[in-house]
């Protein structure tokens, strides 16, 4: 049983989601209000968080940045807004995924699945002996141990960020499209490419010395990004 | 009939024409009637005094001892212009035989010098102006000479004539003058036709500098305040759609979540609660579409967000994800791979059409790629020529879908295809396939510059 924490102030929302998600074989611990939300997530951490960003009190924006301090477990924001400005806000804040409601339960349960199944590849796999480095110039990702190494320190990524730069790692020198990225960390058949983005922005914040001219993960005009020495 | 109205600039001209006419025509008749008086004075008091002259000398040949009044007369050095007259002893003499004397002298000049005054009078003489001059003489007898105004008369009519040449010119003057005039003055009008024109092209925030033009004032702040009421009134009305459009998904979203709880145990419900189920599901789901086509095409005024695509490949995605194969995309030769086009949009407008051809077409059996083009071909009954255009407008549906029961679709497919096609510049159209079907087809102008 995978644990959902729902942090959602209408109520209806509320209980007509956490009754859908039971469906779909998750446990939902629900609350109203972002302060709940956080002090849930201290007391019994949830696998995955579904947030709104409209809350009374402390917004979602706000929730997301607090939680994303001291935790990377994957937050998925369910909103009714879909301006660009807000989806990018909230992704940059930390949240990993961006749903727009209202959201079939099915492609909800979907994404948590993925979510899930690619944080268990990298806390499940303990340290092996065989375990394989990339090296590109400074940088060193290592795929089984679930780490990041610039200029030898270690570099502190989540699990979405980290899944990422694998899966670039993993085809040195080559492009790959923004929608190939979203398959295959995100398990979108078909999905907004701004989450690549904004994750992208994210992890040159922490891998790339100038972050407007990139040395490692740089963008390739129309087709994609690819990972360099 | 048509009366086409007169332009502004044409009217100021016409009225500076007018104006300036009646100017010279004025100056024209008065320096005239002036010029024209002067010369007849002139004239007459010279006639005058060659009349007491001539009267002298021949008073002074009928006071002789043998009077003899034609020889007195031919002494007199007349010219050509010159007629003399003289009555004497009751009978009239004159030079020349033709002159009838007694009809060349008006009666009252006759009495007046009768009476012994003497006088003077203009006369017309063989259809010319003269002027015919009368001294009474010693003994009865009256001496006329009759002057010949013709000469005069025709330098008056040269002055006429040039006189009215320059009042036509004066006119023309003052018909330039208004056009060029009206021309420097509704030079800042173009301004305001312009900025008209960058609205009417989206762009509202163009306004008119009122500094520029400081008579045009209270126009520009017209303008200006009229552009603020459309663009506060057109940003209210898309926060309008936006917010219903947000109001109705949170509800949607319970609605959605409860359907699938219901959804999941409808094996253990009667079939009547579970065909409603199946049908709640259903029609959760287009309620769906709907809001979020209408959110769409709240939004579809907004300019396009060009960035380089690769649109072939788009086309093939879009394909896959409808669970079509990707080869019924066909690129045409010749079309470049990389497009400056919204890739969102662009992708959903040809999600559009080939869902249209799936619903009512019987299926997508061409996508085609061209250069700055998008096309869509099925097999189905084709659209009537009558509902090519309407079929782009919202809520319509063609006669096919009535005909399926129009279930399925939002109405909204079809208007958003041309809403994002627009926002690129370019427009969307159906026509016949060869071999019978619909061509449904989207053009992205400007899809090869950044």
């Amino acid at each position: 049983m995978s644990a959902v924490l729902l942090i959602e102030d209408d109520d209806r929302i509320r209980l007509s989601l956490a009754m859908a998600l039971e469906d779909e074989g998750y446990t939902a611990h629900a609350v109203a209000t972002a302060e709940e939300g956080l002090a849930a997530q201290r007391a019994h951490r949830a696998d995955t968080v579904l947030i709104d960003l409209m809350l009374p009190g402390m917004d979602g924006y706000e929730c997301i940045r607090q939680m994303r301090r001291d935790d990377d477990v994957p937050i998925v924001v369910v909103s009714a807004r879909d301006d660009t400005h807000d989806i990018v806000a909230a992704l940059e804040a930390g949240a990993d995924d961006y749903v727009v409601k209202p959201v079939a339960v099915k492609e909800l349960a979907a994404r948590l699945r993925a979510l899930r199944r690619r944080a268990r590849t990298v806390t499940a796999v303990p340290a092996a002996p065989t375990t394989s480095v990339l090296t590109f110039g400074d940088l060193e990702v290592r795929p089984e141990a679930g780490e990041v190494r610039l200029r030898g320190e270690p570099v502190s990524v989540t699990r979405t960020e980290f899944r990422l730069l694998c899966e670039l790692a993993d085809h040195p020198g080559l492009v790959l499209s923004r929608q190939q990225l979203l398959q295959r960390v995100w398990g979108h058949e078909f999905g907004d490419e701004r989450v690549v983005d904004v994750h992208v922005g994210r992890l040159r914040q922490k891998i790339e010395d100038e972050t407007g001219n990139p040395r490692h993960l740089v963008t390739v005009r129309g087709l994609g990004y690819k990972l360099q020495p | 009939m048509r009366v086409w109205p007169i332009g502004l600039r044409a009217r100021v001209s016409a009225a500076f024409a007018l104006g300036a006419l009646i100017l010279s025509a004025c100056v024209s008749l008065v320096s005239y009637e002036s010029t024209r008086n002067t010369l007849f004075g002139e004239r007459e008091r010279a006639a005058i005094r060659a009349t007491y002259y001539d009267a002298m000398v021949v008073g002074a040949g009928l006071n002789s001892a043998d009077p003899n009044v034609l020889e007195a007369m031919l002494a007199l050095d007349t010219g050509s212009d010159r007629y003399v007259l003289v009555y004497w002893e009751g009978r009239w003499h004159s030079r020349s035989a033709d002159l009838a004397a007694d009809g060349a002298v008006p009666v009252g000049l006759q009495e007046m010098t009768a009476s012994g005054e003497s006088g003077a009078q203009r006369i017309r003489r063989d259809g010319q102006p003269a002027l015919i001059v009368g001294i009474p003489l010693l003994g009865g007898a009256v001496f006329y000479e009759i002057f010949s105004l013709a000469e005069l008369q025709r330098t008056l009519q040269t002055l006429a004539l040039v006189l009215t040449a320059v009042a036509i010119m004066v006119a023309a003057a003052g018909a330039a003058v208004g056009w060029y005039v009206t021309r420097h003055a509704l030079h800042p009008l173009t301004a305001v036709a312009e900025a008209a024109r960058g609205i009417a092209g989206g762009d509202l925030t163009t306004r008119i500098n009122p500094d520029t033009e400081p008579d045009l004032a209270p126009l520009s702040d017209a303008f200006n305040d009229m552009a603020d009421q459309l663009s506060r009134r057109l940003e209210r009305d898309r926060r309008f759609a936006a917010d219903v459009s947000h109001e109705l998904r949170s509800p949607l979203q319970t609605l959605e979540a409860a359907a699938s709880v219901l959804h999941k145990r409808r094996d253990t419900l009667d079939d009547r609660s579970a065909a409603a189920i199946t049908l709640v599901t259903a029609e959760v789901a287009r309620f769906q579409a709907l809001v979020n086509d209408l959110l769409e095409l709240a939004r579809s005024d907004r300019p396009a967000h060009r960035e380089q695509v690769d649109v072939p490949e788009l086309a093939q995605r879009v394909c896959r994800s409808r669970s079509l194969p990707a080869d019924l995309v066909e690129v045409a030769p010749g079309t470049p791979r990389f497009w400056y086009v919204d890739k969102r949009r662009v992708e959903q407008a040809l999600g559009n059409l080939i869902d249209n051809a799936n619903r009512y077409g019987g299926g997508a059996v061409t996508v085609r790629v061209g250069a700055g083009f998008l096309e869509v071909d099925d097999e189905g009954p084709g659209v009537a020529e009558k509902d090519r255009t309407i079929i782009f407008d919202r809520f319509v549906r063609g006669p096919a879908a009535n005909f399926r029961g129009g279930t399925d679709g939002t109405g909204l497919g079809l208007a958003i295809v041309a809403g994002h096609a627009a926002a690129h510049g370019g427009d969307a159209s159906v026509s016949e396939r060869p071999g019978g079907g619909a061509r449904f087809r989207f053009t992205l102008p400007g899809f090869e510059t950044p």
